[in-house]
């Protein structure tokens, strides 16, 4: 949660005091049941969510349970999700240049409510979209890996990386922009 | 459960800065608890137990550091315990230390938080190690946006929430940023990290401590200077992400405020609290959380920033040591919006002392904004009943 202000800034001369120094832990995250259900779906391009049977809200990435009634969701609440959807909200980073970053400019990240059923998938790509365009109401379909070179090694229990390494990002369909009213209380 | 009250008698912090390559991670830590033990009158020796926090260990890259740090903390050989609520945990942290004070498990309680942010890359950490992060700036971006959308606040409301925090920070010898030249100009001017945030609407990121020694009524008694006292505390969490969810008025942080305010018996927030320390990373936190925490009515939290009612000189004061805004040691930032708080009602504030603080609010917030954490403290037990 932080920015680096350049308020004081290193004397090159200065004894080192601090090195960086870098090292690796190797580990494979064993994916459970409901998620690798959701990484065989993106495998077969198919995004696939559950939609509680009390309140009906859909979840994506599954999770196997709804938080808001407390019950557990199955391969029974499975729903197959589009790929298609609206940009409800978005920001554009300044990428910082940590270790790893390959970003080195502005990109936009976005909020995608996905057509009937519903679902929102969060921190999503655009493709072939300047950032400055990039805006609320804009309808955007997914762009997929090609099947040969999907891979799921990115996703893991958490939802980290929701669909990366099978969808690459969102372009506009050209689609007129759908009217913030008519998904106010769905920006989340 | 029995319940006595908690006072808190010493209160340390270090000096926050970019870099403190003056000192370990141990050594940070020891700076703020020496100087809160200086400020209750007490030696290490005196102290029953020590209740650390800290943010995400992948932040410093030193996993489980309460061990290694057990001796440095003199802790070795006493109960030991340490708190995870995210960027929260500094406040979460205090309040347990607290509870084990308000439920007689111990008498003098020592609570520590810290951040060493140049030893490790929180951005990195967020990320997982993986390209693409886009640090908590660019979780909150949106929700500041829909916020502005909503509330129709004016753009400037940001910039000057920005100016009127690095302001306070100059009365605040601790404070990290010391931005003596700032203005709305340069706030206004300053790179766009993460659209709608401006560079200077953002938090720094800064090594620092604090500390703070907390005990019962009977060691109250015996402390050499007036002791700021616990008149609640809350906590509380909700997920960070689910459908229908609304992260600008998080459900959580409304229960929150409401059973802090109903347990210190608070009708009133904005008359009956004299000064607040509110975790501000992002300037446009400010009149979100006035709002979120009902201090304010919907759409009118920006018209306090705008009226300057939370400036010192205001009718209720926000941050005026200047806030997470002018220093960010992660894990250590709610705490210190605690510690300030107590500071404010033992008129020990130095410079940045808001004239007759009797009630203050403390405040820290985590995670995607779904952990809570806060306290009201008071120049008395009866300060509240008193501030009608």
């Amino acid at each position: 949660m932080s920015a680096s202000l350049p308020d004081e800034t290193i004397d090159p001369n200065a004894p080192v005091a601090n090195m960086d120094y870098f090292m690796a832990l190797e580990f494979k995250e064993t994916i459970c049941p409901v998620v690798q259900r959701y990484t065989d779906g993106l495998l077969a391009g198919k995004i696939i969510g559950h939609r509680c049977s009390q309140c009906g809200l859909v979840y994506v990435p599954p999770r196997g349970y709804c938080p808001i009634d407390v019950l557990e969701t199955t391969e029974e609440d499975e729903v197959e999700l589009a790929d298609r959807g609206i940009v409800t909200n978005y920001t554009v980073v300044t990428p910082v240049q940590y270790y790893g970053q390959e970003a080195t400019e502005p990109f936009a990240k976005v909020s995608v409510l996905l057509d009937e059923p519903g679902g929102m998938l969060s921190l999503q790509d655009v493709l072939e979209v300047p950032v400055e365009q990039v805006r609320i109401g804009m309808r955007l379909e997914a762009v997929w890996v090609p099947e040969s070179d999907r891979t799921v090694e990115e996703i893991g229990n958490r939802s980290w990386g929701s669909a990366d390494g099978c969808i690459l990002g969102w372009r506009a369909t050209g689609e007129p922009d759908v009217p913030p009213d008519q998904f106010n209380d769905r920006v989340f | 459960m029995s319940h006595q009250p908690c006072a808190i008698i010493g209160i340390g912090q270090t000096k926050h800065k970019k870099r403190r390559d003056d000192v370990s991670l141990p050594g940070l830590v020891r700076e703020a608890a020496q100087r809160a033990l200086d400020d209750a009158g007490m030696n290490w020796s005196d102290i029953d137990a020590v209740v650390l926090g800290k943010a995400p260990d992948p932040f410093e890259g030193v996993m489980m550091p309460e061990l290694s740090m057990a001796d440095a903390l003199g802790a070795a050989g006493k109960p030991l315990m340490r708190v995870h609520t995210a960027g929260s945990v500094g406040g979460t942290t205090a309040i347990v230390a607290a509870h084990l004070i308000e439920n007689g498990i111990h008498e003098r309680v020592l609570t520590v938080a810290y951040e060493k942010q140049a030893e490790g890359n929180a951005q990195w950490g967020l990320a997982g190690g993986r390209s693409g992060g886009m640090g908590a700036g660019g979780i909150f971006a949106p929700w500041m946006r829909s916020y502005i959308q909503h509330s129709g606040a004016p753009e400037d409301i940001g910039w000057k929430v920005a100016v009127k925090d690095r302001k306070n920070a100059l009365k605040n010898p601790y404070a990290h940023l010391q931005l003596k030249d700032i203005s709305i100009e340069k706030v206004k001017e300053s790179p766009m990290l993460w659209e709608p945030i401006h560079f200077l609407e953002s938090c720094p990121s800064s090594d620092g401590a604090c500390a703070m020694v907390l005990t019962n009524e009977d060691g109250a008694k015996r402390a050499p200077k007036p002791p700021a006292w616990v008149l609640a505390t809350a906590m509380r969490s909700e997920l960070g992400q689910f459908p229908g969810r609304d992260p600008v008025r998080p459900q959580a942080g409304v229960e929150c405020a409401h059973i802090l305010y109903d347990s210190a018996g608070i009708t009133d927030p904005r008359a009956q609290i004299d000064v607040a320390e509110i975790y501000v990373p992002f300037s446009w936190y400010e009149p979100m959380w006035l709002e979120g925490h009902d201090i304010a009515g919907p759409g009118e939290g920006w018209q306090m920033t705008e009226s300057g009612a939370t400036e010192i000189t205001g009718d209720f004061p926000v941050n005026p040591s200047g806030g997470v805004l002018s220093s960010n040691p992660i894990g250590a930032s709610g705490m210190l919006r605690f510690a300030e708080a107590a500071l404010q009602v033992r008129g020990a504030a130095g410079e940045h002392q808001v004239d007759d603080a009797t009630v203050a609010l403390g405040h820290a917030y985590g995670g995607a904004a779904q952990y809570f954490s806060m306290w009201i403290v008071g120049a008395s037990l009866d300060a509240v009943a008193q501030n009608k």
